[in-house]
């Protein structure tokens, strides 16, 4: 593994047993993430993109293969282990905005932070304002979560996410449940979030979002059937990005 | 709708939420089976003693007496009361425990009945009242060198037939064959321990004579009609020459004592039914408003196509209609099983009651009571149906309406606004989600705590009552002092010499502290049935009662019992006039306690001179405490050798097995108690954290997802758990020490056996320790059973439910 490679799997499988035949929904995937990176996971819909996602990013155990995390393999790890990968390491943004409906805005930004370091309190409840504030919802903190809008959610998500200054955040369709403006909004945040240094792992059926990525790869029968290289993201390309991408989607049956 | 729809819907139900359906059917089989039993134990308790009653024929009245007594006088009383039935004076002789051993013919084992304090009289099988009856409800004539021995020995001695008994008397061993058991309808009514053996008229006459014993009679009548029973029992006790220095005991009183034993069961079982039934309705009111929650998108789209509310709610009133009908039916057949076996102890000891209409319809009647509250609750519990908005269903997926949602969505911000997860000092954040989602979701959680507060009633109160019968301090509270030892002086010509011979020698005795006597004078007042005798106690009654109403008596006051008060028609501030030999005073009645001692007829009154110089009294009870290391049991058995004529007893064991014969099968019930109780609360948390845990999948995986790890969230889980048992347990106990002494006091009130108020004594290591503890760790074992399947899930399946 080269020094700035941050994730990679080898040989991942995940078979699900409780189907009549189980189903193999990875069969065999390798996959190289470089710090820092922005990559764009696509594929039909049941290809196997989410158990990627969970499998990767230590949510999930895979039924075979390894999964290294900045040099640590993650398979090999027990559920305390794995808990405190997913509390330090990773962050994750879901499609669906996953929240604890008795807690406000702020309490479920928090909840990982205070977790992740309960003895500096006040610290940590400094970082999640500041994350709030940069990411424009500080004035729906103190409200339930069914008193704000779907955009604002996945930028709390977001917020959630980084609360613990992971080394990767993953993504699994987080503008799939918006409307077109609130996700410009998301994937704005998003974004930002890789400007300031973190890998992103995102997995998205939107070629406009997909554009967004360095690198995106496509995702058929459990395996890895082609990649396309974008290079760094700027706004003035956007279009010309978006076009190239379309281009090689239809090619792959998009 | 079709009823198939409706049947396809419920079986569908069924197969999607098994274990929940099992674990509510066993908690309505549960209540319908405790119900169903609690019933039929009541209907066979009365069934088995009128069916005893009838074949013994016990009296209607009977007077003890020990010593002389003028048989001419009772034959002329006999001749001038053509009322009388029947009539016998039953000549018995008793025998200390330690004069009867007992040996098995070809093996080594033998023994003797000291540990029984219960006089053990020897008796001829009457001619035509007062049987003792054989297992076979006959009536035994045992031929010389036969005993029947009493039922309660059989089994506390665990003698058989072909044992060989020997009864020793002053002349020498009378042996004697075990030839059956007998038992005995009226001997337990006075509540003053003994128990009659059947021998043949030879054997009696050799007891006689042999020595050692002490004789008594009992002068026993039965009447015609039960209306002419006061009468007779007024002229007896109105003429002087008839033998009466013992207890008087009426009918009432017999039929009381052997209803009460029994009795005490079967309210115990009804107790504990009412509560399972409890406990049914509010799993009932969880599951059903769940299941609301769960369809209500379902239930939404049936009210837009135009299907109506009582159609809906029939859906799922059906299958609950069909859980319990069947439940019913489970929990009867099982009630016929167990009441089989609870009441075979009861007929050893009474007689086998005839299977009659009632013996059917009682238990019939109260399972159909059982459907019909279950069904009518709910039937009321899904009126929740009514209310659902068919556009707050479909796309908020709420029950609520839009003013319900707007109003509980104002109460959680409130709630949220408070309690903050920052908020605070200190605290970990697992703690303070625990208490985040047990107060959010306090309506569901509640499940827990009401129902191990109802368990906790259950299994602490039968309990507590057990042992508040068994306690030294009940009969203090029942009318008699406390004492470590009594030594009761009544049936010897001079029981004045007697009374100086055991106060002197207790005196010099640094062994015993506190020696107090009491004289017991026999007055008479008058009643609404003209003269009647009064048994007055003198002495210093200084902390030996506990007063219902009213004062201990001063000099010229009389307090009475309960039963008393009533019979002379007589409260605090009234006066009483007492007649001893002709001469008549009065005394104000001062105050009313509670005794069920002596058949329950007793007064108290002070010495006006020291009880040591009183003549004339028909006995005396000496009361001691024992010094401290002191052995009450053996200092009364020193006292007893060395004065025969008097009965000297450890008072705590004689109070234990003078309440045997009523205390044995509540204790049988006090443990059916315990174990229902510990099962329904393992097995509702057990169904409470089934339903829970499913509805939490997707709590669970946002907490796994964000970075805590399979073992935090079950430790969340099972602190909630516990927490919520505990809670429940607490207030449980509390209830029970306050509400639980009202309500059990009641029922025994209610049984007017000259008790009004009863003050629980609770073992406190049992009540406030062990079973508390053994709830708790149901509930624990509950959260670790259902729990344990929680560690190997992944994340991402339970976001996706
Ligand atoms: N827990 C599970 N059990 C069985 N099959 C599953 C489970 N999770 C996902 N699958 C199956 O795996 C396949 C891939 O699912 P997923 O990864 O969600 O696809 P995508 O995100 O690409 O749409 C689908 O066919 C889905 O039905
Ligand atoms: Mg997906």
């Amino acid at each position: 593994m080269s020094h700035d490679t941050v994730l990679e799997a080898r040989d991942l499988t995940k078979t699900f047993s409780s189907t009549d035949p189980p189903t193999r929904v990875l069969d065999g995937i390798d996959l190289t993430v470089r710090e820092g990176e922005f990559l764009v996971v696509m594929g039909a819909s049941g290809s196997g993109k989410s158990t990627l996602l969970y499998t990767v990013s230590g949510m999930d155990r895979p039924s075979g293969g390894t999964v290294t995390l900045r040099g640590r393999d993650l398979t090999a790890l027990g559920d305390a282990e794995t808990s405190r990968v997913r509390l330090h390491e990773t962050g994750f943004v879901f499609q669906e905005a996953y929240f604890l409906r008795n807690l406000t805005v702020r309490d479920n930004v928090l909840l990982p932070a205070l977790k992740a370091v309960p003895k500096e309190k006040a610290a940590a409840v400094a970082r999640v304002d500041a994350l709030l504030e940069r990411f424009g919802i500080a004035h729906v903190a103190h409200h339930g979560i069914t008193q704000v809008s779907g955009g604002q959610l996945q930028r709390a998500s977001i917020c959630r996410a980084l609360a613990c200054e992971p080394s990767v955040v993953f993504a699994d369709e987080p503008t799939g449940a918006l409307n077109s403006s609130m996700s410009a909004e998301v994937m704005d945040a998003l974004t930002h979030v890789h400007a300031g240094g973190t890998t992103v792992v995102m997995v998205t059926h939107d070629p406009g979002c997909a554009a967004r990525a360095d690198r995106v790869v496509y995702l058929r029968d459990g395996g890895v059937v082609d990649t396309r290289v974008l290079g760094t993201w700027s706004p003035e390309r956007a279009g010309a990005r978006e076009d190239e991408l379309l281009l090689w989607l239809r090619k792959l049956g998009f | 709708m079709s009823r198939s729809l409706a049947a396809r819907y419920a079986a569908g139900d069924l197969r999607k939420n098994a274990g929940v359906d099992v674990a509510l059917a066993v908690v309505l089989v549960l209540s319908a089976f405790l119900m169903a039993t609690g019933a039929m134990v009541v209907e066979r308790v009365f069934g088995s003693i009128d069916r005893l009653f009838e074949q013994a024929k016990p009296p209607h009245f009977l007077q003890m007496h020990v010593g002389e007594y003028d048989r001419a006088a009772l034959e002329s009383f006999a001749a001038e009361h053509p009322e009388i039935d029947a009539w016998v004076v039953e000549e018995m002789i008793g025998f200390d425990g330690a004069a009867v051993a007992w040996q098995r013919p070809g093996t080594q084992e033998a023994g003797d009945l000291a540990d029984s304090l219960v006089d053990n009289l020897f008796v001829t099988q009457n001619a035509e009242l007062d049987f003792l009856l054989d297992e076979s409800g006959a009536v035994p004539r045992p031929s010389e060198g036969e005993v029947y021995v009493p039922v309660a020995y059989q089994q506390r001695f665990d003698l058989r037939v072909g044992d060989e008994l020997e009864v020793t008397t002053d002349d020498g061993a009378v042996p004697l064959r075990v030839e059956g058991f007998v038992r005995d309808s009226q001997m337990a009514s006075s509540l003053s321990p003994a128990t009659r053996f059947l021998v043949s008229e030879a054997d009696h006459a050799a007891l006689e004579a042999g020595g050692g014993g002490a004789p008594e009679i009992i002068a026993e009548y039965r009447v015609t009609h039960q209306a002419d029973l006061g009468g007779l029992q007024r002229a007896y006790q109105a003429d002087p020459a008839l033998p009466k220095n013992g207890e008087e005991v009426t009918y009432p009183m017999i039929r009381l004592i052997n209803a009460l034993s029994d009795g005490l069961v079967a309210v115990a079982l009804m107790f504990a039914s009412g509560v399972l039934v409890a406990i049914a309705l509010l799993n009932l009111r969880f599951v059903i408003r769940g299941a609301l929650e769960d369809e209500v998108r379902e239930i939404g789209a049936m009210k837009a196509i135009g299907i109506r509310d009582a159609e809906i709610s029939g859906l799922y009133l059906a299958k609950y209609r069909v859980m319990t009908a069947l439940a019913c039916v489970v929990g009867g057949g099982l009630a016929v099983a167990a009441t089989t076996l609870l009441t075979r102890r009861m007929e050893v000891s009474y007689a086998a009651a005839p299977w009659e209409l009632t013996t059917v319809l009682v238990p019939l009647g109260a399972l159909a009571l059982v459907y019909v509250v279950v069904v009518a609750i709910c039937r009321g519990i899904l009126r929740a149906v009514r209310k659902v908005e068919v556009v707050d269903a479909l796309v908020h997926g709420s029950i609520l309406g839009e003013r319900q949602t707007a109003r509980r969505a104002r109460r959680q911000a409130r709630r949220l606004r408070r309690g903050g997860l920052a908020a605070g000092r200190t605290g970990k954040v697992d703690v303070r989600l625990a208490l985040a989602d047990l107060r959010s979701d306090a309506g569901q959680w509640a499940l827990v705590p009401v129902v191990f507060l109802l368990a906790t009633l259950l299994v602490v109160l039968p309990t507590s009552l057990l042992n508040t019968l068994e306690s030294p301090r009940f009969l203090t509270n029942m009318g008699m002092p406390r004492s470590d030892v009594l030594a009761d002086l009544r049936f010897t010509d001079d029981v004045d010499g007697l009374r100086d011979d055991v106060l002197s020698d207790m005196a010099g005795d640094d062994r015993l502290t506190d020696v107090r006597a009491f004289a017991e004078v026999l007055y008479e007042s008058p009643s609404e049935d003209g003269w009647a005798t009064l048994r007055v106690d003198v002495g210093d009654h200084a902390g030996t009662i506990e007063l219902l109403d009213g004062e201990l008596p001063a000099a010229g006051q009389v307090a009475l019992s309960t039963l008393n008060a009533q019979k002379f028609g007589v409260g605090p501030g009234d006066e009483l006039t007492l007649r001893q030999d002709g001469a008549t005073t009065t005394a104000v009645v001062s105050g009313v306690y509670q005794d069920i001692t002596s058949g329950g007829d007793t007064a108290k009154m002070p010495a006006t001179t020291p009880v040591a110089d009183v003549t004339g009294a028909a006995g005396y009870a000496i009361h001691a405490s024992t010094a401290p290391g002191a052995d009450p049991a053996a200092v009364a058995a020193e006292y007893a050798e060395r004065y025969p004529d008097a009965a000297v007893v450890p008072t705590e064991e004689y109070t234990r097995q003078t309440m045997a014969t009523m205390t044995g099968a509540l204790r049988n019930a006090a443990a059916a108690s315990l174990a229902f109780g510990v099962g329904v609360a393992l097995l509702i948390t057990s169904l409470f954290l089934k339903l829970r845990l499913t509805r939490e999948r997707r709590t669970r995986g946002i907490l796994s997802a964000v970075g805590f790890s399979r073992r935090e969230i079950v430790a969340q889980v099972r602190a909630k758990t516990l927490a919520a048992a505990a809670l429940g347990t607490a207030l449980g106990l509390l209830v029970a020490a306050t509400a639980g002494e009202l309500v059990v006091g009641g029922v025994m009130a209610s049984a007017n056996l000259g008790l009004a108020r009863l003050d629980l004594v609770p073992d406190p290591w049992l009540v406030y320790l062990a079973y508390p503890l053994l709830l708790v760790s149901a509930a624990g074992l509950a959260a670790v059973a259902l729990t344990a399947r929680l560690r190997r899930a992944d994340t991402s399946a339970w976001l996706r439910s």
